[in-house]
């Protein structure tokens, strides 16, 4: 029976996993680099969403426990209906109308995460699981990705309450890097594509700049041991492996490996959303086919898809792949006999 | 040779052995009482063999060994037997401390025979915690050809100094017991694993290295890194050997010893002195005078800790072991056993109580610090939800509970012990599904019983009745068309099984000596029963048969 617990020893040599509900805050302090260059390219709507999301968390989580007649403090204490808000917010177009952070927090936080059981059991990201859902019943606003502009943009308070009329949206929107390289057509060259700048000043620049600040917020939760390596190494690299191969064979139709690195959700997924620890593989083995699996299929619904970003889907279509992850990726427990090549298993044995 | 060979996972708690390390081992004061309990080691209790009111010396047998596994008890002050109850003997010390030694026996040239009765007699356990009998440790040796001695001193646990004391002023002693020990199994080497924190301990050894003779030491420093100190994790590091799931260290030719264990053997072999005392770390932020010491066994806890300044308004709780495997003490008024290494009277703030759990986030860090390389947040999972299979196939008896993995959770999980629940669940169940399979076989026994007089009841009438028509000459009227080949078949059949039975018993018994025998003995009545029924069966049946075609 241990009577010594890491986050309550003060004296231990070594580092050690802050508790559960710190954890959270720390991912949450961890989005904040993000979230300030999103604010700085694209105005005060992304923090919107944010707030938005958050508020909405924490209300959906505390109406749905009191409906389960669980404890609501406790449960709200471990901040991760906080962080669904936040990471949920983080993904959606800046200014995104309150109803719909609405709709996509309720499939978050009630769908996804509190009917399967709450903390600990939803098999898939509740954050991904608002978004793609958002992202399939309103594309009209999803795809609404104003270009980089002044932080208070015109308009912004009638965008959140949803009042501003369906035709003025349109003339608000830019396309996203991925976007527009996605619809540029069979017959254009990438040279020819982006020889015509064929996007709103400064709009590359903006998602290179806001990719890098999550790399930077990625990076601190590795040095912290927040997240571990497995599963954002395993993805990106698989990510730049496909990518490079595709751009090789044909540079002038697929975008190079960097483009996609450093374009949409490609790092931000790899360090926020992929790393997720509930609906991820578990086992460390498991973990490295996860991340390969999302950086592969991230590439190939970006390329051959019909969207023009693809981390959601991955993310949940591996979620589906963890339960046989987890029983294939079973480590030799010491002491247990090396299976000898070629010993026939019978379905479903292992481990 | 420095230990390259590694164990995965493993966790760096703060140490905090300076405490009780800083003194010298002492005597603790003659207790004027002590309780001595009947268990004090694994197996089955001792029987007592004085009654109240007889006069002991230090060192008198007071209790027997009782069955295979089992350990003999020896007064451990001298004077007057006070009590005998169902669990434990005391006794009411007289302050003279006479005592009774064995004979010294020369380990050198005394036989093996001898120098195991002497281990029997004395009452040796092993001292680390387990206390398995020594006597029977040293006895594989019949079933086993043991290669490499190691001498467990890693003592990876916080807190307890025990080891590091025992080697600090008894170097030369506990090599002399290793290499009894080695006389006796035929080993050809001995190694000791020691943690890289016991400096003076290391020092002590390379000194006494020099004189240990026949068989070569070789001292192996290891970095500091719990659980080093599992015999696996041992093992593992020092000889990079796995020892198979479900097999002992002995089964891959190992043996291990804690250097208290050897010392106490020393003692018995040369001095002829029984296990009456050990060396117990006294330590924790509510005694003022922490340290080790020599301890009678069946001291009061409360005395012993009051001696060496317990500020009882401070105390929270006392811990018996280490803080990551050992065990809160419900009492004080508990004697000191043969078990007991280490006691921490420990403050609140020392071991703050842990934060209430949240759930599983599945982060795998618990993963990461598995000395065996279990998933313990599949296990967790399993465990509550009380799938048994699920946890088998996730080789849940492989855990070794060092409390690794509640010592990292994030969420606060008290993983051991839901791990124990479950097993002792699972133990349960296999001893209850074991004792049903027995009944059913004591059944078909009974039933095969029946038969077989049923078969001699039939022949002996049978016979009695060819004699009394032999006169008459008449023929037998056959009233049924006897199925001889039938019989011939069930005969073959009960011979084949009588055979496998045989097999089966020989083969266990030859595995595992320490297993219970009687299912398989029973089952093998079963099947000779079966045989003689058929047996008769066959040969009436045969006799009616040539009767029928001869006349």
């Amino acid at each position: 029976m241990s009577m010594m617990h890491a986050s309550t020893v003060k004296d231990a040599a070594a580092t050690s996993l802050p508790p559960t509900a710190n954890l959270m805050r720390w991912v949450m302090a961890a989005t904040l680099p993000g979230i300030a260059t999103m604010s700085y390219f694209f105005g005060l709507g992304v923090i919107s969403n944010v707030v938005l999301a958050a508020a909405f968390g924490i209300a959906l989580e505390a109406a749905v426990l009191r409906l389960r007649m669980r404890p609501i403090r406790i449960a709200l204490n471990d901040s991760s209906a906080l962080l669904t808000g936040v990471l949920l917010g983080a993904s959606l177009p800046p200014a995104s109308p309150w109803w719909l952070i609405g709709v996509g927090m309720v499939a978050a936080i009630v769908v996804a995460k509190q009917l399967y059981g709450g903390l600990g059991h939803n098999p898939f990201n509740p954050a991904m699981v608002g978004y793609a859902l958002l992202l399939v019943s309103f594309p009209t606003y999803m795809t609404l990705w104003a270009p980089p502009q002044e932080l208070l943009p015109n308009g912004l308070w009638a965008q959140i309450a949803g009042t501003l009329p369906t035709a003025q949206l349109d003339s608000l929107s830019g396309a996203t890097p991925l976007d527009a390289f996605k619809h540029k057509g069979e017959a254009v060259l990438a040279s020819e594509f982006w020889a015509t700048n064929p996007l709103p000043d400064g709009t590359l620049n903006a998602w290179r700049w806001v990719a890098l600040a999550w790399l930077a917020g990625g990076v601190v939760l590795l040095a912290k041991r927040i997240i571990s390596w497995h599963i954002p190494i395993t993805m990106l690299g698989s990510l730049l492996l496909l990518t490079t191969l595709f751009h090789l064979s044909d540079p002038s139709h697929f975008a190079s490996p960097l483009f996609h690195l450093l374009t949409g959700a490609t790092l931000f997924g790899a360090f926020f959303i992929a790393t997720d620890p509930v609906s991820a593989a578990t086992s460390r083995r498991g973990k490295l086919i996860y991340g390969a699996g999302i950086g592969a299929l991230v590439v190939i619904i970006r390329t051959f898809g019909g969207y023009p970003d693809a981390v959601a889907f991955a993310v949940l279509l591996m979620n589906l792949c963890v339960p046989l992850l987890d029983l294939y990726s079973v480590p030799r427990t010491t002491g247990q006999p090396k299976a000898a090549p070629g010993t026939p298993r019978e379905p479903g044995e292992r481990p | 040779m420095a230990s390259a060979f590694d164990f995965p996972g493993g966790i760096y708690p703060p140490e905090r052995k300076q405490r009780s390390n800083q003194s010298a081992l002492i005597e603790a004061p003659l207790p004027s009482r002590v309780t001595l309990p009947l268990q004090q080691h694994s197996g089955q209790p001792a029987r007592p063999c004085v009654s109240a009111g007889d006069a002991v010396n230090v060192g008198s047998v007071i209790a027997k060994r009782e069955g295979m596994i089992s350990s003999a008890l020896h007064a451990s002050i001298s004077g007057t037997v006070s009590e005998v109850s169902a669990t434990q003997i005391t006794i009411q010390g007289d302050g003279q401390d006479t005592w009774q030694r064995l004979p010294s026996l020369d380990w050198r040239v005394a036989d093996t025979a001898a120098v195991l009765e002497r281990l029997n007699e004395s009452g040796i356990v092993g001292l680390g915690g387990a206390g398995f009998p020594t006597h029977i440790k040293a006895r594989v040796v019949e079933q086993h050809a043991i290669h490499t001695l190691v001498i467990n001193a890693a003592e990876c646990e916080p807190y307890i100094t025990v080891d590091d004391l025992t080697l600090r002023h008894s170097a030369n002693e506990v090599l002399e017991g290793a290499q009894i020990i080695a006389k006796l199994c035929g080993v050809q080497q001995i190694v000791i694993g020691i943690e890289d924190n016991k400096p003076e301990a290391i020092t002590a050894l390379q000194h006494a290295l020099p004189d240990s003779q026949p068989v070569p030491v070789e001292l192996s420093v290891i970095s500091t890194r719990y659980p080093s100190g599992g015999e696996r994790q041992l093992i593992k590091k020092l000889l990079d050997i796995n020892v198979p799931s479900g097999e002992l260290p002995a089964d891959v030719g190992v043996l291990c010893h804690n250097p208290g264990t050897l010392l106490a053997i020393l003692h018995a072999v040369r001095d002829g002195q029984p296990l009456v005392s050990r060396i117990v770390t006294l330590t924790g932020e509510s005694i003022n005078q922490p340290g080790n010491r020599w301890v009678r066994l069946g001291t009061s806890v409360r005395e012993l800790l009051e001696q060496a300044g317990l500020n009882i308004a401070e105390l929270h709780q006392v811990i018996q072991g280490g803080p990551m495997m050992g065990t809160p003490l419900p009492t004080l008024d508990t004697p000191v056993t043969k078990l007991t290494n280490c006691l921490i009277a420990a403050t609140r703030e020392e071991f703050p109580p842990a934060p209430a759990e949240s759930p599983c986030i599945r982060c795998g860090e618990c993963e990461s610090v598995c000395p065996v390389a279990l998933l313990p947040q599949q296990l967790h999972w399993y465990a509550r939800a009380q799938e048994d299979t699920k946890l088998e196939r996730y080789h849940l008896f492989d855990c070794i509970e060092c409390g690794a993995c509640s010592y990292v959770c994030p969420s606060h999980i008290p993983l051991v012990v839901d791990y124990r629940e479950a097993k002792s669940r699972i133990r349960l169940q296999r001893i209850e599904a074991a004792k049903a399979e027995h009944a059913k076989h004591r059944f078909e026994h009974r039933q095969a019983r029946l038969a077989r007089e049923e078969a001699e009841k039939q022949a002996r009438r049978q016979a009695r009745q060819a004699q009394q028509r032999r006169p008459a000459n008449i023929a037998a009227p056959s009233s049924e068309k006897v199925d001889l080949r039938g019989l011939r078949i069930a005969h073959a059949a009960a011979k084949a099984s009588v055979k496998k039975a045989e097999k089966t018993l020989a083969r266990v018994a030859q595995e595992d000596p320490k297993q219970s025998l009687d299912d398989l003995e029973m089952q093998l009545a079963t099947a000779q029963e079966n045989l003689k029924a058929a047996e008769l069966q066959l040969a009436q049946a045969r006799e009616q048969h040539s009767s029928e075609e001869s006349p």
